[in-house]
């Protein structure tokens, strides 16, 4: 019997800024569904902390012609963006990995094999949003905090570079899932565990090839737009900008 | 601990029976109602996960969590998508429970002190040995003095509230609770606003305008989780985009998120919306009937001592600015808008005249209890009784004010208390110092900490008897705020204990026993406590959990999380009370001339108040404006700490009527030159490995000074002074760890409905 092929997912994450709050429950439900190591205050005063996901905070100028730094403290604002590997089409990561450690999947996916890794670092040099990981140190956890690894996921050892996943391990799922229904992919079939807990539902995560999928209708929101995408790097992550109603002083892009 | 891994996997097939599953593989809306075993042998087949139902403790919102367990090991929290208050999704504070459910300085058994009290030597005991000792003395209690024994704990309601309520009373104990940042003044508030008992529910989510007053409900601020999902409906939900105004005195990410900042000079919230209500009702807007019942019938003559431009100086807020905010707040195109407040608002001596003040605007835009405003939450049918106040006692739970402490610390000193029992409260770190709250307990003969973790205060227990996390006991939480309707949520273990711990109130039921009050307290374990509210809910044939018999019922709301009646709600109350003007000034510790700033102490998202410090997750996770972690940093206007030579990580002496402490600076732009803004929650002594030892105790330099109505601690009521100590540390923090991409000027967006 023939087994019928049906066309493959592209996975595509849209941020909507606009209801981020910055609250940080994707970056700790990152790390519980990811074994990431744990980030202590060392770690982070050696610039290694390991966030796949992280919120970048931007200071934002209330006077167009200020820098942030110049005008008075009660004319700031803060712009919250959650930050994660952006899965590019043309990711400037890839060419550069002399073991094809880092390659493109047939669903859009970003893979990093971590037993290809020989820990070169020149995809994390390379990368244009930093967001890829350098285990300098074997991952150290108290041996009773073992017990909450999660078994989906591999444990990565010294010299292993590492990075957002889109939760790979609950794509898998996802496939055996419509695999044995014998459907297409739906809406809630695959949550990475980052948009799973993000309360203000800032995140969302969907195959853009179906059309009635959530994200596919989000990407084409007036506020749409990829981070640095003129650099031409394709990213797989769809940002909505946050709305400002003051954006009418807002002169530096016209 | 000796057993194989073998054994364990049979004790632990022996304790999740009982515990309903809630759905194989992935929180499957459709498989929540299918009647599983009774018996999990599937929690050990290997590679198989199952999710169950149960509540987060993490704070004390209640939040329905799904848990899933592979092997009998907890690996990830998820929110319950059936819940009302998490709907799904979690915060942080949740996601970390598994950390503390595995964490290596878990006490592993009961302890009795070997070395001096306080000295934090303990050498490791059995139940039974440790019963025998503390058994005794507790009967001695029985006959003793009223007060002699006392029993401390974090703010318990529902059925485990209920047990230690009867108990101390029964052992004629004082019972008291205690939270460091804990919010009497808002409830207190909320009583004298709207006549309710319980604290209600904001609807952010069907809101045109937020007002928010103090209140870091982005940032954990009661119900994080249930204000953030109303957050993002408010942004970008299905209606017109809403306007956030955040009214605060300190750069907060919930003044982050909003659209408008003010800044408003500490203790003058109050006077602020004051000035807001006369504009509103100078100005025809608004609610007519509302206004003169607010004022006495006088119209805004009641309130001229507080128009704008006479309040711009005490506000800090210019007068013009004022009447905008107050205009738009009560325009009709932004209807339904509301008014909320809280955290340091509150936490004034004038604490409950702000939060008042604050509250009666929404008396003023109509919105109260309907949709898109302050929403009533009934008690939940279950209690104590079935009169309405023990119902809503028994959801409301108790808590104890800094006046009454006082007192309590008075009568240890005294030497009147001969015994303690305490459990999950950290008074000795959280209790400003010079109440001398550890010298006290120095003075108390017998000490019982049910805590499990060596926390500064269970340093000073004779006896350790550590009582089982929350993902390994039972419990029924009626949530405070609930949802708006009849809600509570039920704790199921969802493991076996990790260590040789026992429930605190199975522990409470077995003394019971012993000590022969079984008239008081009949139930042989919490299950049983459960399973007779879930009699009552069950014979109420409604709401989203309902069977035909008993034990179908009790299956059901297991695997559900627990019961809920959207239909049962607050019926409309057209109750409006006059404005109390009395007590609107704010008073400070410490004058002005010899400490310049207000010490504004704040919790950050992870860690909170500090009794989440001994996760690393929580302790990793930065603050979203400064990004800083794992430290004590004091935020200082930038251009300020240029003035003052300060640069990043200068170690600074902060310095109150009180004591000091030495914290890093972080220079903050947004930060306001009048006031110094500290996370709260570092400087355990003790705690495990991840908090102790490790930045500054804020509460040990507060002044002890009470709101002046409720009595709660006014804990930004002090006021500092700042020194350079010469040193720097390098503050741990994520902000410059990357290069930042500057996204801001990519796209132009402006707000299409407005």
């Amino acid at each position: 019997m023939a087994i019928e092929r049906k066309p493959e997912p592209k996975w595509v994450m849209v941020v909507d800024a606009d209801r981020c709050s910055g609250c940080q429950a994707c970056v700790v439900a990152c790390q519980a569904e990811n074994n990431v190591p744990l980030n202590t205050d060392a770690i982070f005063n050696q610039k290694r902390a390991h966030e796949w996901i992280r919120i970048e905070r931007y200071w934002v100028s209330g006077d167009p012609d200020k820098r942030p730094d110049e005008v008075d403290f009660k004319n700031l604002k803060v712009k919250f963006l959650p930050l994660m590997c952006q899965q590019c089409e043309n990711a400037p990561c890839e060419p550069v990995c002399p073991v094809y450690a880092t390659y493109h999947n047939d669903q859009g996916l970003n893979v990093q094999v971590y037993n290809r890794c020989i820990g070169t670092r020149y995809c994390a040099n390379n990368c244009n949003y930093n967001v890829r990981f350098f285990n300098f140190w074997e991952p150290v956890w108290p041996e009773t905090l073992r017990n909450q690894l999660n078994p989906d996921v591999t444990v990565r050892s010294r010299g292993i570079m590492e990075k957002c996943t889109f939760c790979v391990q609950r794509i898998r799922r996802g496939d055996r899932l419509v695999k044995r229904e014998n459907r297409d992919f739906k809406d809630g079939d695959v949550t990475p565990a980052c948009v799973q807990s993000c309360p203000t539902g800032a995140l969302a995560f969907g195959n853009i090839k179906d059309e009635k999928s959530a994200v596919a209708k989000m990407a084409h929101d007036d506020r749409h737009y990829r981070l640095l995408e003129e650099q031409g790097t394709g990213p797989n992550v769809i940002y909505l900008k946050k709305v400002d109603l003051h954006a009418a002083e807002d002169k530096a892009h016209e | 601990m000796a057993f194989t891994r073998k054994e364990f996997l049979k004790l632990a097939g022996g304790t999740t029976a009982g515990a309903a599953i809630l759905a194989a593989c992935r929180p499957n809306v459709r498989e929540f109602l299918v009647q599983s075993p009774s018996r999990l042998p599937e929690d050990l087949v290997n590679g198989i996960d199952n999710w169950y139902a149960t509540s987060c403790a993490q704070c004390g919102s209640g939040c329905g969590v799904v848990v899933r367990v592979i092997e009998g090991r907890a690996k990830k929290i998820e929110g319950n998508p059936l819940h009302p208050l998490s709907g799904g999704k979690l915060c942080v504070r949740g996601q970390a429970g598994v950390q503390a459910l595995y964490h290596p300085d878990r006490v592993r058994r009961p302890m009795k002190a070997t070395g001096a009290r306080g000295s934090g030597n303990f050498a490791e005991t059995t139940w039974d040995e440790a019963l025998a000792a503390v058994t005794p003395k507790l009967n001695e209690m029985k006959g003793a003095a009223a007060g002699s024994l006392l029993i401390v704990t974090d703010s318990l309601n529902g059925g485990l509230g209920m047990v230690a309520k009867r108990f101390a009373k029964a052992m004629q104990a004082t019972h008291a609770t205690f939270e460091p940042m804990e919010e009497s003044a808002l409830k207190a508030a909320i009583k004298q606003t709207f006549d309710q008992e319980l604290l209600p529910d904001f609807d952010l989510g069907r809101s045109n305008f937020i007002l928010s007053f103090g209140s870091d409900f982005l940032g954990g601020w009661i119900s994080q989780v249930r204000h953030s999902r109303g957050y993002g409906e408010f942004r970008q939900g299905a209606r017109k985009r809403g306007t956030l105004v955040q009214v605060d005195s300190r750069f907060s990410p919930t003044a982050a998120s909003a659209d408008e900042w003010l800044y408003v000079k500490p203790g003058a919230e109050g006077k602020l919306a004051l000035s807001m209500a006369y504009v509103i009702i100078k100005s025809g807007l608004g609610d007519a009937v509302a206004a003169r019942a607010l004022t006495g019938g006088r119209g805004a003559a009641a309130l001229e001592a507080y128009a704008p431009e006479k309040v711009a100086e005490a506000t800090g807020v210019e007068a013009k600015h004022i009447e905008e905010m107050a205009k738009s707040f009560a325009a009709p195109e932004n209807q339904p808008a509301i008014a909320i407040g809280g955290g340091a608002a509150g936490a004034q001596t004038n604490g409950v005249f702000n939060l008042t003040a604050i509250y009666s605007l929404n008396h003023l835009v109509g919105n109260v209890n309907k949709p898109g405003g302050v929403i009533f939450n009934p008690p939940p049918p279950i209690g104590d009784g079935t009169a309405a106040a023990d119902r809503i006692a028994y959801a409301a739970g108790t808590s104890t004010s800094l006046g009454e402490w006082k007192k309590i610390v008075d009568s240890m000193k005294q030497g009147k208390v001969k015994a303690a029992l305490i459990r999950n409260a950290d008074v000795v770190h959280g209790l400003p110092a010079s109440l001398g709250f550890a010298e006290a307990l120095a003075n108390v003969p017998t000490v019982v900490s049910f805590s499990s973790f060596l926390d500064d205060t269970t340093y000073w227990a004779d006896w350790v008897l550590p009582s089982s996390l929350p993902l390994e006991d039972w419990a029924d939480v009626p949530m405070n705020p609930g949802p708006g309707y009849e809600a509570v949520t039920f704790q199921q273990p969802v493991v076996r204990p990790f260590r040789d711990t026992r429930g605190f109130g199975d522990l409470l039921l077995t003394l019971a026993q012993e000590l022969k009050l079984e008239k008081d307290l009949p139930w042989a374990n919490m299950r049983d406590v459960l399973r007779q509210q879930a009699q009552k809910l069950h014979q109420l044939r409604r709401g989203s959990v309902t069977g035909a018999t008993f034990e179908e019922f009790w299956g059901k709301l297991l695997q559900q999380g627990g019961w809920w009646d959207t239909n049962a709600r607050v019926l409309p109350v057209t109750f409006v009370n006059g404005l109390t003007l009395t007590n609107p000034e704010p008073e400070f510790a410490g004058d002005a001339a010899r400490y310049p700033y207000t010490l504004l102490p704040f919790q950050t998202v992870g860690i909170g108040d500090g009794r989440l410090a001994h996760l690393p997750w929580l302790q990793a996770t930065p603050d979203p404006i400064t990004t800083a972690t794992w430290e004590t940093w004091v935020e200082v206007n930038s251009k300020m700490a240029k003035d003052l030579d300060l640069r990043e990580g200068d170690i600074v002496r902060i310095e109150s009527p009180a004591g000091a402490i030495d914290a890093m600076v972080y220079p903050n732009p947004a930060a306001s030159p009048d006031v110094l803004a500290i996370p709260v929650g570092q400087g355990h002594k003790a705690y495990g490995r991840w908090a102790e030892e490790r930045g500054a105790n804020i509460y040990s330099i507060l002044d002890p000074r009470e709101e002046k109505q409720s009595g709660s601690l006014a804990w930004a009521a002090t006021r500092v002074k700042m020194t350079k100590t010469g040193k720097w540390k390098r503050i741990p923090k994520m902000e410059g760890s990357v290069v930042p991409i500057d996204f801001s000027n990519k796209v132009k967006v402006t707000n299409k409905d407005s």
